[in-house]
């Protein structure tokens, strides 16, 4: 089934594929549409349907709802974007700042040899 | 007889092919973030603050592992310089990026450095924007008593840090002088004891300073921190006294205080009001007629009517910005023909963009600032997380309230449940909005000012004043870098030591 956003009767509706898109990143990036829309969204045939409303005192142009429409798409691509890298990132950065804290319990040798081009140390043979 | 080493016959550095962990073309992924700079470019930030500057979908390819080492060599080359991709599951050099991490969270080390002493209430000023002065002579009611004093000098002794401030500040605080001198050689002695050093700073419109003052503040290697709003028909306007003076008197003083202190003790703060976002320029000229070769643009503060009013909020941020940017221009300028002449908000920030190391600003500092590196003895002997919470507290608002001097202990004020609720509200790496934002390690959390503006601790960064603001002088700062390498120059000149 396809599925196409459109702006209509003063809303911005979009269609994000359940295979492509997190509930986190829409969520992330529905969250930063709070200032200026009421934003709705639910999850139908694999699609999570996504409706901006307008706030009342907004001030939000009906003319400008296709230039949000577009803002949306992109936003929804640069939040599933930033949920790939921290999920796939989530144990480095936890491993990273345990490290940091750690007082030096966890540091391990610095990997392959230690060799002494200026002739540093005398007692190691070339 | 020197002896000559034998020839060597092996190669110290390898063939590149040894270094080249890569195996079929992959490469992993490490912590970063990023942010669209405009419609052409992004940036990309990791986590120890490194940023790239990189063509728009550059984020793209790196997530869906399109880069290629062949196809992007010097693309590539930059992310796994920089920490932005790995070609092992656990880069080698880990500890090297820890240690950076840690580098960058060394202000936590020493805890609570500057110490506000509120010495008097007092004031012969009514500045509009000030919501906590008193035109008054009465001593006894609103001086800092000499047992406060002693409690807060006790208080900032047994800070873990070696090195802190003790800052005087008002009202006026030259009208307390007396409980400044007492304060200053009790704190003489008891730091011999405690082993700390400290840096004395008195906050002060100069309008009643004198010689014998300034030649104490000499003698004891006391700085001196004024106001100077711009030129008079603002700063007047700003701060309003008997006489209609206040910039003669605070030239005067500046003056004076130059040629006893020394020119380099004496510095100068400027508040921002609406009158002062009309006249960007000629508040820059002013601090440059006035021989200051920097400025800091602060912000409008939010404390006062309608503090909670975010569209207004919204409207005030950005014109504000407006005003900081042709600031910035006229500073950029004066720079472009020679001159040095810096812009405090900029050179904070830039130094987290440029330089391994954090900076102990209060109101950009994750955890935030308040308690964990400045601390507010009031005159009245309550203790508060900021001298904006005693903005808010004079509102009737004392949710800021940590304790007081005669009642709590220094555990009690500093570790107890409400400063862990202020501080733990101020982690922005765990903020919503601020957990993915790119400009997370430049900026910092402010649960005070979230509070005072929208009534929450932890705060709703779309209508954000402070999110609004930060994000946008931060990027604006790194397209200027990326759009002019004098710009870039000049920056780094700004953060470089200067003797």
């Amino acid at each position: 089934m396809k599925h196409s956003n459109f702006v209509k009767d003063g809303e911005v509706t979009a269609f994000a594929d359940t295979s492509l898109f997190s509930k986190d990143a829409i969520l992330k990036c529905l969250y930063w549409f709070g200032d200026k829309f009421h934003t709705n969204v639910s999850l139908a045939d694999n699609f999570f349907q996504i409706t901006l409303k307008p706030l009342a005192n907004a001030n939000v142009k009906e003319d400008e709802l296709d230039l949000y429409l577009q803002k949306l798409e992109r936003d929804l691509i640069d939040f599933q974007l930033r949920d790939t890298i921290a999920k796939e990132t989530q144990n480095v950065r936890d491993l990273l700042v345990a490290k940091a804290f750690s007082n030096g319990e966890f540091d391990e040798e610095p990997q392959g040899n230690i060799s002494d081009p200026v002739g540093f140390n005398p007692n190691l043979n070339a | 007889m020197i002896e000559t080493r034998p020839d060597r016959t092996t190669r110290k550095f390898k063939e590149i092919d040894f270094y080249d962990k890569q195996e079929t073309n992959q490469y992993f992924l490490l912590p970063f973030r990023f942010h669209r700079l405009n419609n052409q470019k992004e940036v990309l930030v990791n986590e120890v603050g490194d940023h790239l500057v990189v063509p728009d979908g550059t984020t793209h390819a790196i997530v869906t592992k399109t880069l290629s080492k062949e196809n992007n060599p010097d693309i590539y080359g930059d992310l796994i310089a920089n920490f932005f991709i790995s070609e092992e599951v656990i880069p080698p050099l880990i500890d090297v990026f820890a240690t950076r991490y840690r580098t960058k969270k060394s202000f936590l080390e020493g805890f609570t450095a500057l110490h506000l002493f509120v010495v008097s209430l007092r004031c012969e000023h009514t500045c509009h924007y000030c919501q906590v002065s008193r035109v008054t002579t009465d001593k006894g009611k609103f001086d800092m008593s000499r047992e406060h004093i002693n409690k807060g000098i006790d208080f900032m002794l047994k800070s873990p840090n070696p090195h802190v401030t003790m800052e005087f500040q008002g009202g006026e605080a030259l009208l307390a002088f007396e409980n400044i001198v007492y304060a200053v050689e009790r704190t003489k002695e008891l730091a011999l004891l405690h082993n700390k050093t400290v840096t004395y700073v008195i906050c002060t419109n100069l309008a009643v300073v004198t010689e014998e003052i300034l030649e104490y503040c000499k003698a004891n290697d006391i700085l001196i921190s004024t106001s100077l709003d711009g030129p008079n028909y603002i700063h007047n306007e700003n701060r309003r006294r008997p006489g209609k003076n206040s910039y003669e008197l605070t030239i005067q003083g500046l003056e004076l205080s130059r040629q006893i202190v020394g020119r380099d003790r004496v510095s100068a703060l400027m508040t921002t009001t609406t009158l002062s976002l009309e006249h960007p320029v000629e508040i820059v000229e002013e601090y440059y007629k006035q021989g200051f070769r920097n400025i800091f643009l602060r912000p409008i503060s939010p404390y006062g009517f309608a503090v909670r009013n975010e569209r207004k909020n919204k409207y005030e941020t950005d014109k504000f910005l407006t005003f900081y940017k042709k600031a910035l221009d006229r500073i950029l300028e004066y720079n472009f023909n020679g001159e040095y002449f810096s812009e405090d908000y900029a050179t904070i920030i830039l130094k987290k963009i440029l330089t391994p190391f954090p900076v102990g600003y209060v109101d950009l500092s994750s955890p935030t600032g308040s308690i964990t590196n400045a601390i507010v003895f009031n005159y009245d002997g309550v203790v508060y997380a900021s001298g904006e919470s005693r903005m808010l507290a004079e509102m009737k608002d004392y949710t800021f309230k940590l304790g007081h001097l005669d009642e709590n202990s220094y555990e009690e004020i500093f570790y107890g449940e409400k400063a862990q609720q202020i501080v733990e509200s101020g982690i922005n790496e765990s903020l919503v909005g601020c957990s993915d934002c790119a400009f997370q390690t430049y900026c910092g959390a402010d649960p005070i000012h979230n509070h005072a503006t929208q009534g929450d601790m932890l705060g709703y960064r779309p209508t954000s004043s402070f999110c609004h603001k930060n994000m946008e002088i931060i990027r604006y700062l790194i397209e200027l870098m990326d759009s002019d390498k004098r710009i870039k120059e000049i920056f780094e000149s700004w953060v470089k030591p200067r003797s």
